[in-house]
């Protein structure tokens, strides 16, 4: 595949740590597209060594608004079922950048293992260093021993290690979209992070083409109502929640995007140092970066001050554990007892939609209405497949729920002029078909 | 079309004895099958770049442009394999910038000899920048050995004019007197017509602390300093700038013995300028005659690796030179320079190196079989290993705000080295194809 593509594959038996890798072809993309249609293709490919698919959009890291997302294909500690977890902030793009589509990890290793993912090479490396750590030291660890602050990572903290059901993947330092407990996968195989970087390029086939048209779809965007608004707190309100803006505010550092995403959907807030501060904190831990609304919005409702759910927010992505299913089922009010109960936590947590698709994600439309007639089940229906398009290309998933000029005609217009193949929307109705199925 | 392809075609013939010849007149068609009464018959060069103590990164550029047109009999030479007599064995010598004392010194009295014999006896010495000032007649301490051309130096001068900006680029001592550069990047050039300089009247090429030449009576003007243009960065007064260098020699050929001197101010080997690259191709074409009967030669002390060992050699290059990469892409983002003898380093050099190699490993991976001397392959490993692990050393001294100047020289030294030692496989590798 030589478009929009790094045209490989990556397998990496953990059990034998052998590491294989092969060509991605074109008539795979021509069937399935890219991002989820084919990472469930090679989940079930690998079925019997229980797989972590990591993949890319097929968009990913274009110039095509939005395109910030990858994904981690696996079978769900918490539905037993495959599911599709998005993989945002700047990791989603590096993946792709550091030299593969997809990278398939099977097996289970017998000691603790990190995966060093860079320019087109894969590395299995010893992670004694780090397990033990929390996801914070243990990026830090990582971060200072390969010599670079951007490194980019998938990590485990020690719910993880220890199989907690809600155990999260982070990303960096932070949260993620993780409501699977993906991150008890990853501890089951003694897989404690993977680390991305590259400096590799993209080839488009048109790029003079592909940027105009990603410009002019951009150009687009940029006439919504929402383009004057930025921040979680925002999103909140569009979802009808009320008083969270005035809630959080007083502790809000700066809100920030995901690659080429036109809205921040982020918010960093400042628990140990002025939040109005502009220059560089001194402090080395000043406060979280929130991605998860429903998290946010979960602890609020508990009762706490934004300062304790930000300091909640913080303690989980340091243990590497899911808020939402924090804020559920500690059934406490104080912060202390809710970090306290991270060890024990047990119960069912409720997982709205289908199970494929990460709840993270709002499961209404954001700040646009999409011509929806506010049905249950119309709702519910056209969030599956919105979220399962975002998923084929690469798409930040809550900015696919804002944004209806980001509709599957543009995307695949940019698919097809990207890779000079003939993807329709037959093509993808298919496969989206296959993906809810 | 493709500057670089005319002379990439005829270096693929030119080692299987198919004829080749350089036109003298004033045309586009410079170079062709077909002989004419003025033209040179071509050969096939084997070159020798000097990359040994006292060069800068430069002497990647002549690396690049000789590669992209096609001269592929490349070797890649240091301070003792001159003055061992290896340059004998070469057609060309070219040395680009640096610190002309400290490659002076390197070089030393037999390297001064070997250099001397080498051009007298008919070989072609290409000198930019550093390289040009090296051979000009000095009394000063090292120079002083290399007595080979009568050029007056413009930009010399026993006080120093005010330094306008760049003050770490602005001058190096010279005995005492200092160089200063009164002006960098790109400057305007008016070409003579003397060949091999033809078809040209002017272009656009890069100054980075080349000299302004006043030519001796036997030397040939090729090119002289024109204009400036709006890329041009003052360091001086723009009065003093055109008083020092405008209508003096950018470009000399001076004769020795059988030889010739290509002295440049400006850099015309640099790889965004393809018309000055093709300049320089020209007078390789135009003055290369030594060993007339030897066209095609061939790193006899090399060895073919098996193809596992190779595919694991390029494999094992990838994983570590991606480590010093991305190591290197974060130190840009220091504001930091370091003085390593005369010459400023800024952390955008590490990656010169590194990536002159990295773009490499494709091609050399297309190869098949890579051909290095015994101990090699293993060397270069051991030496890019290092090079990541001294990056993260320095990026922790940053880090840190610790004195980073010992550890930055130390890599530097490191990545002249292993680049040469990646460069003798790599010419190696593709030459040792060439061959039928």
């Amino acid at each position: 595949m030589e478009y929009l593509s790094t045209d490989k594959i990556l397998v990496i038996d953990l059990a034998t740590s052998k590491i294989e890798e092969t060509a991605l072809d074109e008539s795979l993309v021509s069937e399935k597209i890219g991002g989820a249609g084919i990472t469930k293709h090679l989940y079930e490919k690998h079925l019997n060594d229980d797989p972590i698919v990591i993949g890319t959009g097929l968009l990913t890291g274009t110039t095509c608004p939005a395109s910030a997302s990858g994904l981690i294909t696996a079978k769900s500690p918490v539905t037993g079922k495959m599911c599709h977890c998005p993989v945002i902030y700047k990791v989603g793009i590096e993946i792709k950048f550091s030299g593969y589509d997809y990278i398939v990890v099977k097996g289970v290793s017998d000691k603790p293992v990190y995966l060093w993912i860079h320019d087109g090479v894969a590395d299995i490396s010893d992670a004694s260093g780090i397990w033990g750590k929390d996801v914070w030291e243990s990026t830090d660890s990582l971060r200072k021993f390969m010599g670079d602050d951007l490194l980019q990572t998938m990590m485990i903290g020690k719910a993880g290690e220890n199989r907690s059901d809600y155990a999260q993947i982070c990303y960096n330092y932070w949260s993620s979209p993780d409501r699977f407990g993906l991150g008890k996968l990853f501890g089951s195989k003694k897989l404690k992070a993977l680390a991305f970087r590259g400096m590799g390029l993209i080839e488009v086939a048109d790029h003079e083409n592909f940027v105009r048209r990603s410009l002019e779809i951009l150009k687009e965007i940029k006439t919504n109502d929402f383009m004057t608004k930025k921040g979680i707190a925002e999103i909140a309100s569009a979802m009808g929640e009320a008083g969270v803006e005035e809630w959080l505010e007083p502790i809000v550092h700066r809100h920030s995007a995901d690659y080429f995403t036109p809205y921040a959907t982020n918010t960093a807030v400042f628990l140990d140092e002025d939040p109005k501060r502009v220059e560089e904190s001194k402090v080395a831990e000043p406060g979280v970066l929130i991605s998860d609304v429903l998290a946010l919005l979960a602890f609020k409702k508990l009762g706490l001050s934004a300062e304790d759910a930000g300091r909640a927010l913080k303690a989980c992505a340091k243990y590497g554990i899911d808020p939402a299913a924090v804020a559920e089922l500690s059934g406490k009010s104080s912060l202390k007892e809710i970090v306290d109960s991270f060890d024990g936590l047990s119960g069912t947590v409720t997982l709205k939609g289908k199970g494929s698709f990460s709840p993270w994600c709002p499961l209404k439309p954001i700040f646009n209405d999409f011509g929806l007639s506010g049905d249950a089940a119309e709702a519910e229906a056209w969030w599956e497949r919105r979220q399962a398009v975002a998923m084929i290309f690469g798409i930040q998933p809550i900015f696919s729920v804002m944004c209806p000029e980001l509709s599957e005609e543009n995307m695949l217009e940019l698919a097809a002029i990207g890779t000079e193949l003939d993807l329709t929307q037959e093509i993808l109705d298919r496969v989206v078909a296959d993906l809810l199925k | 079309m493709n500057l670089y392809q005319s002379n990439a075609d005829i270096n693929i013939k030119l080692p299987q004895g198919k004829a080749g010849y350089i036109s003298k007149g004033n045309t586009d068609i410079r170079i062709s099958g077909v002989p004419d009464p003025e033209c040179r018959r071509m050969r096939y060069p084997r070159i020798g770049i000097y990359a040994g103590s006292g060069t800068s990164h430069s002497w990647l550029w002549f690396v690049d442009m000789f590669e992209r047109m096609g001269f592929h009999a490349v070797s890649v030479l240091d301070a003792p394999a001159v003055r061992s007599g290896r340059l004998q064995q070469m057609d060309v010598l070219a040395v680009s910038g640096g610190d002309t004392v400290a490659i002076a010194e390197a070089l030393g009295e037999d390297g001064a000899r070997q250099l001397a014999a080498f051009i007298t006896g008919g070989g072609v010495y290409l000198g930019a920048c550093a390289g040009a000032y090296l051979v000009m007649n000095s009394s000063k301490p090292h120079l002083c050995h290399f007595n080979f051309a009568a050029v007056k130096i413009t930009n010399l001068s026993k006080r120093l004019p005010t330094c306008q900006s760049m003050p770490h680029k602005f001058s190096i001592a010279y005995g005492c007197e200092h160089i200063f550069h009164p002006v960098r990047e790109a400057v305007g050039l008016r070409l003579t017509g003397v060949p091999p300089f033809s078809g040209e009247p002017a272009l656009l090429v890069p100054l980075y602390g080349g000299p302004g030449m006043l030519a001796p009576p036997e030397a040939q003007v090729l090119a002289r300093y024109d204009h400036f243009t709006d890329k041009t960065v003052f360091l001086v007064d723009k009065d003093l700038a055109e008083e020092t260098l405008i209508s003096t020699a950018a470009a000399l050929r001076v004769p020795m013995g059988n030889g010739q001197m290509y002295l440049f101010g400006p850099h015309f080997e640099h790889p965004h300028y393809h018309r000055a690259n093709r300049l320089v191709a020209d007078a390789v074409y135009w003055d290369s005659r030594r060993n007339p009967d030897e066209c095609s030669p061939v790193a006899r002390d090399a060895l073919q690796l098996p193809t596992s060992e190779s595919a694991n050699l390029i494999h094992s290059l990838r994983r570590e030179l991606s480590n010093s990469r991305i190591v290197a892409a974060g130190l840009e983002m220091f504001p930091v320079w370091w003085l390593i003898g005369a010459k400023a380093y800024e952390p955008e050099k590490i990656r010169v190196f590194l990536d002159a190699m990295w773009r490499r490993l494709k091609p050399l991976e297309k190869r098949g079989r890579i051909w290095a001397r015994a101990g090699v392959p293993d060397l270069l490993m051991a030496d890019a290993c290092e090079t990541t692990s001294l990056l993260r050393q320095l990026k922790n001294e940053l880090d840190q705000g610790s004195v980073t100047d010992p550890t930055a020289r130390t890599l530097f030294h490191l990545l002249h080295r292993n680049t040469m030692r990646f460069f003798e496989l790599y010419f190696q590798t593709i030459s040792n194809n060439l061959t039928p």
